[in-house]
């Protein structure tokens, strides 16, 4: 049995997956990036291999992909990640027309056709509209990162907030809390500012559905929600959504190897 | 002025162009002057300037190109508001902080507001600096703008020679020209060879070679590129799977050339620009167009001079000039990288885009910064582009 894996490391995290033939995912880790980027990847595919007990040479072909793809020393190929999360959000959804992935530090619109890029924008300008947000505002009001998406969907009275600036935004929310404002509507304002700031970029590529929700902020209900409606439709969100790129890129892997024995 | 050594490796050429150009302020120019009493620097604005004409006032015309990523915005953030394209401030930054101390005079052209206001901002904090500002024409089907251009041209040159104490004869002026056309013509041959056999001059060395005429006397420019054409001649090498790609809008100001790399390295050969399109502004030889020298300029600009967004010739659409040229090139995509903020670049940019659409020509838009430092992300965003071509 040949297996492909796919190594996405990231600048906080990085994830390996591994497939068989089948495209069925077999294995899959995550690890923290830290500073050693070279040996992260190292860290991440092994511990991919030993979750599944997966002999090295079984593996016919690696591709790395994330911020640190040239740094996947043992890596066949290097691909984006635009290009991977694209691969990824095709084979899960096979209906996607618009991947909106929301990582720790940069937010992406991709629009998809049978899995391969036509079209993608990234955020530039700042880190609103990205997990780093977030973080931010779960930290000013003292609450857990994994927390606030469930507590802004009791949001009944929204706040509205006067900067999207993720260094100024803690001011406005103390002054929110000083005002007695309730967490669940501070939340909920925040979260339907970060949606509109995504949809203004995905809507550079184009709003077609299928959406397929990719990155690490996906697994956020509240944005899962306030997405949905100021899109008016449903999104595509997977339990693997954190392996999105890993998975692409495993594909990626597969089709590599298979072009490769075709000569 | 230092000489170049003759160097036998068209990489140790390239690397003291790059040297030069990442020098900070302006040595080469500074030695020039010193070497004769009397000699004088002017300094001229993009896009396009008529270095004959201060050339031929025994002037040493330097190209402006900004402070790029080395220099910090200290002062001039206090005459600029914030969002305005990064070269107009690092100008006048240079100004400020005592850079173009050495220089008699600059030049300011009409290519659009920044520009002209960056005149007018020089004009009232450098009262003992000559600043002049060319108006060009902006109505190319007029018959009358050639002759307004002539004279536009004569105002400079006798403005230029109160400055040197020399006027401006015509014998001078076809020397100047004679010198710059051969220039021109060499850079031509760098681009053919570009262009052909992209495999053999990336375009992060044509770009060094061409921008160091920015710095030296054209006579100096002239040699350097008669030795790296020779060294060209014995390159070797082998085609690598690329995708041909044509850049444009970064006309004026430039990107750091280690982006240039960058932009190669994600799988691009870029074999066209218009970097530096200023030095590279006619087609074909100036002398050619008339015997009287002011004409020849006046009427290549007006009729021999390349499409791009800083002019408003109507006659020509720029969108078709650049989907032929990107068939000419037998490109496969088209990069638009243009400054931020730069309005005649942007104000182009969605009728490249619906043109290159009709055409069925790939394009990726990016922009960048003269300060930039970190590529990663350009690069990563030209892989992906690079990827949907190759893997569709």
């Amino acid at each position: 049995m040949k297996y492909f894996a796919g190594v996405d490391v990231g600048s906080t995290q990085t994830k390996c997956v591994i497939i068989d033939a089948e495209r069925r995912i077999v294995a899959r880790a995550l690890v923290d990036t830290g500073s050693n980027v070279v040996r992260a990847s190292d860290r991440g595919f092994a511990a991919a291999l030993e979750a599944r007990m997966i002999a090295r040479e079984r593996v016919a072909c690696v591709v790395g992909t994330g911020y640190g793809r040239f740094k996947v020393s043992f890596g066949d190929l290097q691909i984006t990640e635009i290009t991977c999360h694209a691969k990824a959000a095709w084979l899960l959804f096979p209906g996607t027309k618009t991947v909106i992935d929301m990582g720790g530090q940069d937010a992406k619109a991709i629009s998809v056709r049978d899995g391969e890029v036509v079209d993608f924008v990234m955020n530039d300008k700042c880190a609103a509209g990205t997990g780093r947000f977030l973080s931010t505002a779960a930290e000013a009001l003292g609450l857990g990162l994994e927390d606030i998406g469930a507590i802004s969907l009791r949001a009944r009275n929204p706040v509205r907030l006067s900067t999207v600036c993720t260094v100024f935004v803690e001011s406005d929310i103390m002054a929110y809390v000083a005002q007695g404002k309730k967490t669940e509507d501070i939340l909920g304002g925040i979260h339907s500012a970060i949606a509109a700031r995504t949809i203004a970029l995905a809507r550079r590529v184009g709003l077609e559905p299928e959406f397929t929700f990719t990155g690490g902020v996906s697994l956020n209900v509240g944005m899962v929600k306030m997405l949905e409606e100021k899109l008016g439709h449903s999104l595509n969100v997977s339990a693997d959504s954190h392996y999105m790129g890993a998975i692409g890129a495993a594909l990626f892997a597969m089709e590599h190897a298979l072009a490769r024995a075709a000569g | 002025m230092q000489m170049p050594v003759i160097e036998e490796h068209l990489e140790e050429i390239v690397e003291r162009c790059v040297q030069a150009i990442e020098t900070q302020g302006f040595p080469d120019a500074e030695s020039w002057k010193r070497a004769v009493p009397g000699r004088a620097i002017v300094g001229c604005f993009p896009v396009y300037s008529p270095v004959e004409v201060f050339h031929a006032a025994g002037m040493l015309p330097v190209g402006l190109c900004g402070g790029g990523n080395r220099m910090e915005i200290a002062h001039a953030d206090s005459r600029f508001q914030s969002f305005v394209c990064s070269i107009v401030k690092s100008t006048l930054e240079q100004g400020m902080t005592g850079v173009l101390a050495d220089f008699d005079a600059l030049v300011f052209h009409s290519i659009c507001d920044p520009a002209r206001n960056l005149a007018s901002v020089y004009r009232r904090n450098f009262p003992g600096k000559k600043i002049e500002y060319i108006h060009f024409p902006q109505n190319f089907e007029a018959p009358e703008a050639t002759v307004y251009l002539v004279r536009e041209y004569a105002r400079v040159a006798e403005s230029m020679s109160e400055l040197t104490g020399r006027s401006v004869r015509a014998e001078d002026l076809q020397a100047s020209i004679d010198t710059y056309d051969a220039v021109r013509r060499l850079v031509r041959q760098l681009y053919a060879v570009r262009s052909d056999t992209p495999h053999l001059l990336s375009t992060r060395e044509l770009y060094s070679l061409v921008r160091y005429g920015y710095l030296v006397p054209p006579e100096e420019h002239l040699e350097v590129l008669t030795r790296a054409l020779a060294a060209l001649s014995e390159r070797q090498g082998r085609p690598r799977d690329r995708v041909r790609a044509i850049l444009v809008g970064s006309f004026c100001e430039q990107p750091p050339i280690d982006l240039i790399g960058a932009i190669e390295d994600a799988g691009c050969y870029l074999v066209d620009d218009d970097f530096l399109i200023g030095r590279r502004w006619f087609v074909g030889d100036v002398s050619r167009r008339s015997s009287d020298p002011y004409l020849a300029l006046a009427q290549s600009y007006m009729d021999a001079s390349v499409s791009t967004p800083v002019k408003h010739d109507l006659r020509v659409s720029k969108s078709a000039a650049l989907v032929e040229r990107a068939r000419r090139h037998s490109a496969d995509a088209v990069i638009v990288l243009c400054a931020k903020f730069c309005e005649p670049a942007l104000f182009e940019y969605p009728l490249y885009r619906r043109a290159l659409q009709d055409a069925g020509i790939p394009h990726i838009f990016l922009e960048f910064e003269e300060k930039m430092w970190m590529f990663d992300r350009t690069r990563t965003e030209i892989e992906t582009f690079v990827e949907s071509l190759l893997f569709a």
